[in-house]
């Protein structure tokens, strides 16, 4: 398989207070396109900054990010910030939306600026919808984000990250901030983008999420740790709980 | 533990909490200047003329033949209660040379000696002058006197065989002839310096006499009694003098608008700042509960917060409002006293005010509190209620880009909040334009019509030949003849008229007041604009003001009876006209009316129509030419010479350059607080917009755009509102000066509709752009770390 995402020696430091933090230590990642990583880890052990920084959201102290084979240390803040927008989608744990707009355009709003696909505002909106459609969400385009449920924003939110068609996505803590349903309901359609062939590098703290997952990263104190492979999931309820059961095994060994 | 909440408070929140203390501290300045500007201009002239020691009625006569005929009169007058005079010196300004470059031009001027003073004048401090030392003068009046005079500059007065050299030691300000509409500057002497000038038998013969200040219970008899007195310059009640200022007043009154908008603006800012900044505070509200704080010690936290940074605040407030006073009342205070004895008791009570106002504010925003659970801790403050349709437009029915749709759409979303910005943007950027709008009327030629003046190639004021012809040493046609004979000589063929202006007598219905008859032999009555009826055709045809129709209650087609030369002539008034000159009480006679020369009590310049009707060019050149022919200033176009009647035209001028500084100001402070209170509160928006791909430069484009739409609009609405602001405001007071009629305004359009705009507009988009350029500190990869 190709890969999409290559990270070579990758480090973060942050000075705070004079005193020097190093977050991530010469880390080495490389994503398979198609692939569905989870990332894992004690809190503070810079999982999600890892996310940031091959993700080009925060740039690395030291050591290469390659996105497709370019190099994103060396791409300006615009280049970056276009890199996101047509080849990239975004999940955070927190369902952030902009608040003036309704749950449509939030997810078109990226489509728009992009103008990666050329078609018309209506087509851009029929697009967006038949997303919502798929996450079954259809009914909630019109309204604002305060009117819609955590699972529904979430929803919206992978829709929105998924309206550029990405190369990507990166899923910080996706299902975090959402109860088990949802939380389902949303690693659900995730896996059924991974399957449509998106690759995805999502950040979580529960094991019954990277279950789902075809690989598993383990980091502590900034340094990949261990590594699970376990392989393409298929859906069935038996599966996932003989996967859990590995995982969790497997967890207790690197001090979960 | 309480403190230390507070105290990390204060230090977390800083940027918000410097903004609100900047906003107490605009608003003190602004609450604190306004109010002691506003007192000051209420109690405006009452103020300053009970501090000159001003009275009811006034005379300014001229002793004919050494006699004081005006003197007599007022002695054995019922009417009068008490009377006090003193002896004046009248001067041309041909009689005064100076050392310097500069030529002092003015018209008739009082020569007066300070002992024998019985007004109080007062030096540019407000310090009233008692002595003057010999040698020295202090000079009255207006703007253009002081323009070409500085003070320490020595210059010669020379009356009949006497030659005196004075140093001017100031400037004075005096109540009643300083003015601008009452035009006579007088020269305040030493009194042996002011004896050695009255003993020279010419100036005893034909320059002496007297201002009287008159006590009295019944000022229109009085008047009318003193209509047949010959020699009278002056003769009006305290309504008058009053109406003089009425310019002074307008721009009083603007500084007192500014002074209340001003106030509105930073009550509002801080009332909404108030607001955002407790909103944001839900999150910790909600946590504060959930760790068992109780309501009362949470409001308690903010409350203490609020009244530390109102207190500092409102101190700073307090000492910056004292020199912004001064310069909101510099406009109006250079040629009036106007003042309050309590102005730091005012600006103490403002601060009080403002802190009790936070206080206020702070109470009801934190009521929220008690009804805030621990939930809103989870999930910010958002309640997940809203019945109202929160996004208006539709991003993908849009035509419009998409970080303009995003400005536009914000501003359409957040009405409330962007509104009272556009509704303050509006405000200031429609006073800039009434302004403009009246200050280029004022200097224009365009108002011309308002002085019953027909429009010539060139204007001379010449105060010499006027006192001449009032003087009966010569004739008007004789004057013109000399200045054509001139004008003739240094190859510039002309014919030269002028307006005579008579003081007489008129009544009708049993009424009768002291009137400016207006005649002009060498033009015909017909030249000059009406507003009703049709121009005088004969001799016994007149036509009257409107104000002089109301007062006689007479109208078109009724008579009117004149007293010229002690003979009583009855004329029809054939039409209604409106005039600024002599507040509006006037007439104009046909031109074939005989009355002598010598009645005439003030002229309007002589007029010079050049023979060979040369382009403008030319005529400013011939213009400059006259200038050194007739060593004077004097020669003017018809736009100086609206200028130089107007006068006011440059200090309403000068009150919209302040008025449009403050804006920029206000504008400045505004966008720059607003937008960084915006940034503060939309970081999580920010973060996301930069993660999902939008550029530093785009967020940057979003946040100035907002407050582009926002000046746009304020623009499009002043442009709309402006001309029935202006006559909603100015018309009146055009009214009091005598023009009752339509007024038609100047728009000069590239200044409104061109250069204000894009000021408004550029100084908005820079200030917003330069704040939002601190979005750049906010990284995509903050969407994780921001609450």
């Amino acid at each position: 398989m190709k890969a999409v995402l290559q990270a070579k020696g990758l480090c973060k430091t942050y000075i705070v207070n004079k005193r020097q933090n190093n977050v991530l230590k010469n880390i080495d990642l490389t994503v398979s396109e198609g692939e569905m990583i989870a990332v894992m880890g004690p809190s503070g052990s810079g999982k999600s900054t890892l996310l940031y920084c091959v993700s080009g959201l925060d740039r690395a102290t030291a050591g290469e990010v390659l996105f497709d084979g370019r190099e994103t240390a060396g791409l300006s803040d615009k280049e970056l910030a276009r890199l996101r927008l047509d080849e990239m989608g975004f999940i955070f744990q927190q369902m952030y939306m902009m608040k003036n707009l309704s749950v449509l355009d939030n997810i078109i709003l990226p489509a728009v600026k992009s103008g990666k696909h050329t078609e018309s505002r209506r087509q851009t909106e029929a697009r967006g919808r038949s997303l919502m459609h798929r996450l079954g969400i259809a009914d909630i385009g019109e309204h604002d984000i305060n009117e819609v449920s955590g699972g529904q924003l979430q929803r919206a939110c992978i829709c929105r990250s998924m309206i550029n068609s990405p190369r990507m996505i990166f899923a910080d803590e996706p299902t975090g901030a959402l109860n088990r349903s949802s939380s389902d309901e949303v690693m659900n359609e995730l896996l059924s983008l991974n399957r449509d062939g998106t690759t995805i590098l999502c950040v979580t703290h529960d094991p019954k999420v990277a279950a789902k997952c075809s690989r598993v990263l383990y980091i502590v104190d900034g340094s990949i740790v261990g590594e699970k492979k376990l392989g393409h999931f298929e859906g069935t309820d038996s599966e996932l709980r003989g996967r859990e059961r590995d995982l969790n095994n497997w967890l207790l060994e690197q001090g979960w | 533990m309480f403190l230390r909440i507070l105290k990390k408070d204060l230090k977390r929140k800083r940027t918000m909490n410097m903004i609100l203390l900047l906003f107490v501290v605009l608003c003190t300045v602004f609450a604190a200047a306004g109010m002691k500007n506003i007192i000051a201009v209420t109690s405006g002239l009452n103020y300053y003329f009970d501090k000159a020691g001003m009275a009811d009625y006034y005379v300014i006569s001229r002793n004919i033949g050494g006699e004081d005929e005006a003197g007599v009169l007022l002695e054995k007058n019922r009417n009068v209660k008490e009377c006090h005079s003193e002896q004046v010196i009248f001067a041309s300004s041909d009689s005064v040379s100076t050392d310097g470059e500069n030529e002092i031009q003015f018209g008739v001027s009082l020569l007066c000696d300070i002992s024998d003073c019985k007004l109080s004048f007062f030096d540019m401090q407000d310090r009233i002058i008692n002595d003057i030392e010999k040698g020295t003068v202090y000079l009255t009046g207006g703007l253009p006197l002081r323009d070409s005079v500085e003070a320490g500059q020595h210059f010669t007065v020379r009356l009949g065989d006497t030659e005196l050299t004075l140093k001017v030691a100031g400037f004075a300000k005096d109540a009643l002839l300083g003015s601008e509409m009452m035009g006579n500057p007088r020269f305040l002497l030493n009194s042996e310096d002011f004896r050695t000038l009255y003993e020279d038998d010419t100036v005893r013969k034909y320059s002496i006499g007297h201002v009287f200040y008159i006590s009295t219970d019944d000022a229109d008899a009085l008047e009318s009694e003193l209509t047949d007195a010959a020699g009278i310059m002056l003769s009006c009640d305290n309504s008058m003098i009053r109406t003089s200022y009425i310019m002074y007043m307008l721009v009083a009154v603007i500084v007192l608008i500014i002074s209340i908008g001003l106030m509105i603006v930073a009550f509002v800012v801080l009332r909404f700042t108030i607001g955002f900044t407790i909103a944001e505070e839900f999150r910790e509200i909600g946590v504060m509960k959930a760790v068992g704080l109780p309501n009362g010690m949470i409001r308690s936290l903010y409350l203490v917060k609020y009244l530390g940074i109102a207190v500092i605040g409102a101190v700073i407030g307090f000492f910056v409002s004292i020199p912004f006073s001064r310069l909101l009342m510099k406009s109006v205070s250079s040629n009036m006293v106007l003042g309050s004895e309590h102005g730091t008791a005012i600006g103490l009570l403002c601060c009080a005010a403002v802190v009790l106002m936070i206080l206020l504010f702070s109470w009801g925003s934190t009521r929220k509190i008690r009804k805030l659970s621990p939930i809103d801790a989870v999930r910010s403050g958002q309640t997940g209620e809203r019945f109202r349709r929160h996004s208006l437009l539709r991003l993908g029915r849009s035509r419009l880009g998409c970080t303009n749709f995003l400005a536009l759409n914000d501003v359409l979303s957040e009405i409330r909040q962007y509104g009272v910005l556009t509704l303050i943007f509006t405000i200031c950027a429609s006073l800039v334009m009434v302004l403009a709008v009246t200050a280029d009327t004022l200097r224009s030629k365009s108002i011309l019509y308002l002085f019953s003046v027909t429009e010539s190639d060139a204007y001379l004021s010449d105060s010499g030949r006027f006192m001449d012809i009032m003087a009966g040493m010569k004739t008007i046609p004789e004057a013109n003849k000399e200045i054509e004979t001139i004008l003739s000589e240094n190859g510039m063929p002309a014919s030269v008229y002028m307006e005579g202006w008579y003081k007489l007598p008129i009544s009708a219905n049993g009424k009768r007041i002291q009137i400016c008859f207006m005649k002009c032999s060498d033009t015909k009555t017909t030249d000059y604009e009406y507003t009703a009826g049709s121009a005088p055709l004969s001799p016994d045809e007149i036509a009257v003001t409107d104000i002089v129709a109301e007062k006689l209650n007479v109208g078109i087609g009724d008579h009117v009876t004149a007293k010229i030369e002690g003979e009583q002539r009855e004329f029809l008034i054939t039409a209604l006209f409106q005039t600024l000159d002599n507040f509006g009480a006037c007439a104009r006679l046909h031109e074939d009316v005989s009355i002598p020369d010598y009645l005439v009590s003030s002229t309007a310049a002589f007029q010079i129509i050049f023979d060979d009707e040369p382009d403008s060019a030319v005529i400013s050149e011939r213009i400059e030419t006259l200038r050194d022919i007739l060593d004077t200033k004097d020669v003017l176009d018809t736009e100086g010479y609206v200028k130089d009647i107007t006068g006011v035209g440059e200090t309403i001028k000068t009150a919209k350059n302040l008025v449009l500084i403050l804006t920029l100001i206000i504008i400045v402070l505004l966008s720059v607080l607003m937008e960084r209170s915006f940034i503060s509160k939309e970081k999580t928006g920010i973060a996301l917009m930069k993660a999902t791909g939008f550029s530093s430069s785009s967020v940057i484009l979003h946040h100035t755009l907002r407050f582009g739409i926002i000046s746009l609009a304020s623009i499009v609405l002043s442009a709309a509102l402006f001309l029935p602001l202006t006559k909603l405001v100015i018309d009146p007071i055009f009214g009091i000066m005598g023009a009752t009629g339509h007024i038609r305004y100047l728009i000069k359009a590239r200044e409104i509709f061109g250069l204000y705009p894009t000021v408004i507009v550029a100084v908005t988009v820079l200030s917003a752009a330069a704040t939002a350029l601190y979005t750049k500190k906010i990284k995509a990869c903050d969407t994780a770390s921001i609450e």
